[in-house]
């Protein structure tokens, strides 16, 4: 009994790693993929294909890779003078900019699937583009991409165990380490941790859900 | 010179030319109804006139002001293009309420967002008082066009929970709400059921009076003999007969419009 408690607290302190690295991407990654979303969809045609490379070439390789890359390029490059002060910055910088990519598609089809007579009905009233867009589209886009970002957002918690490669002090690296030392069944307890906190955002999305659910269209 | 005045508007897209040199004008108080088939350009020349598109060439004005000029080439810029845009208001085919708002929010929106932004362009920092007072009025003008329309029951609802003939009506209360010089309907019963149009139709009869300025783009031909004062018909990007409904619907010149007019008869229209 005291062993499970031991091994509990060592995976908490693991899964708080978990935990910020899946905060830090969230809050930074939902603006920036806006950001890059309306550079994806703009007529400014430069701005546009760097964009959308930049997108295919995030959606187009392994998130494991890019880990690498962020962590290890930059010191190669810059012959040692410069590396990402510790393991985990590397691993938030590679996440937002990964799941900036994902985001900024999502909000694409979400900004493009609203029609464009709510545009038009703004202009004639006078809007601005900035009042329309704040005012008229945002929360239609908002209760649009509900259910593709919840799905987004339960994938990076997941993902954020990848983390472990550049070594990352996070859950599955200390469940990790007690089967090197002969005890296996930490690694499957690992799983609780995530299915309680996907659990809690699943509920807390089918919340959003329904306090967005007062209109239709 | 006329309240509203346009002249040899040209709009193409493309090689599709959809407007070939339209002029017409307007005074203060008439109504207008274009009819024509599909294709032939009403819309396109309502948007137009409504700054949802640039025409190539033609001048608009208004009340003497040139608001378009499609030989300027300087840029308008967006804040200029807005400003002539309220000297008219536009109501859809498809209504184009903002979901998210009550029938109440639809109708203070614009105007609230317009305050604000007086506000803040004259620099002065509204005593508490005024700025009650600003979104007293909004609220009382918001009431007053809702009872016009027949709509002060529904005042809190969504527009989801409303027919499409009462979302109708909303959206033209909505465009009254900035009280413009010009109000245009873009065929405002095409996307009803027939038993919907009339309550619609019915609102903008009731609209006409001697300062309201009124373009309809209409299918609906006995409504546009009853309440315009002046009918244009329109086939393929020109205007092929224009004059008032006596003249156009009753006794009309050219062949294609007694062709087009034939279709309606035919149903006892």
């Amino acid at each position: 009994m005291e062993q499970f408690w031991n091994v509990t607290l060592q995976l908490l302190e693991g899964f708080t790693q978990n935990c910020a690295l899946f905060g830090v991407t969230l809050l930074a990654a939902l603006p920036l993929g806006l950001i890059i979303s309306f550079g994806s969809m703009s007529r400014f045609i430069p701005l546009k294909a760097v964009c959308r490379t930049f997108v295919w070439i995030i959606r187009g390789t392994p998130l494991l890779l890019q880990l690498f890359v962020v962590y290890y390029i930059p010191p190669m490059m810059t012959n040692g003078s410069f590396r990402f002060g510790d393991r985990m910055s590397a691993a938030m910088i590679a996440f937002i900019i990964n799941y900036a990519a994902y985001f900024s598609e999502i909000y694409r089809g979400g900004i493009e699937s609203i029609p464009k007579g709510q545009y038009e009905a703004g202009y004639v009233l006078g809007m601005t583009k900035s009042q329309i867009f704040f005012k008229v589209v945002l929360l239609q886009v908002i209760k649009r991409i509900i259910p593709p970002m919840s799905n987004e957002i339960i994938t990076l918690v997941k993902d954020t165990s990848l983390a472990r490669i550049i070594l990352v002090e996070e859950i599955l690296k200390f469940a990790d380490d007690f089967r090197v030392q002969g005890l296996i069944w930490p690694v499957f307890y690992t799983g609780v941790f995530f299915l309680l906190f996907c659990g809690a955002l699943t509920l807390l999305f089918r919340f959003i859900e329904r306090k967005l659910d007062y209109y239709k269209g | 010179m006329a309240f509203l005045e346009v002249n040899n508007i040209k709009k193409s897209f493309g090689r599709t030319e959809v407007l070939k040199n339209i002029s017409f004008s307007l005074e203060k108080g008439e109504v207008l109804a274009i009819i024509g088939s599909s294709g032939s350009g009403k819309t396109t020349l309502l948007r137009c006139i409504n700054f949802l598109e640039a025409p190539q060439k033609g001048i608009i004005s208004v009340g003497g002001e040139v608001l378009f000029d499609g030989d300027d080439p300087s840029k308008k810029k967006e804040k200029e293009i807005r400003k002539n845009r309220l000297h008219f208001g536009m109501v859809f085919q498809q209504f184009n309420l903002f979901p998210q708002y009550t029938v109440f929010e639809n109708l203070i929106l614009a105007p609230q967002l317009m305050a604000k932004e007086q506000i803040k362009a004259n620099g002065e920092y509204m005593e508490a008082k005024t700025y009650k007072e600003a979104q007293e009025k909004i609220r009382a003008e918001a009431d007053r066009l809702l009872k016009k329309v027949g709509l002060t029951e529904k005042k809190d609802s969504y527009p989801c929970d409303l027919s499409g003939g009462q979302q109708q009506r909303v959206a033209i209360a909505r465009a009254l709400a900035l009280n413009p010089d010009v109000l245009c309907f873009d065929e405002p019963t095409s996307a009803l059921d027939p038993e919907l149009t009339g309550e619609v139709l019915n609102v903008i009869k009731g609209l006409k009076s001697t300062d309201s300025t009124m373009i309809v783009v209409t299918h609906e031909i006995g409504f546009a003999r009853d309440v315009a004062d002046k009918i244009i018909f329109m086939d393929n990007g020109v205007i092929e007969e224009e004059g008032t409904p006596q003249e156009v619907i009753e006794n009309p010149k050219s062949r294609r419009t007694r062709e087009f007019l034939s279709r309606f008869n035919q149903f006892g229209d």
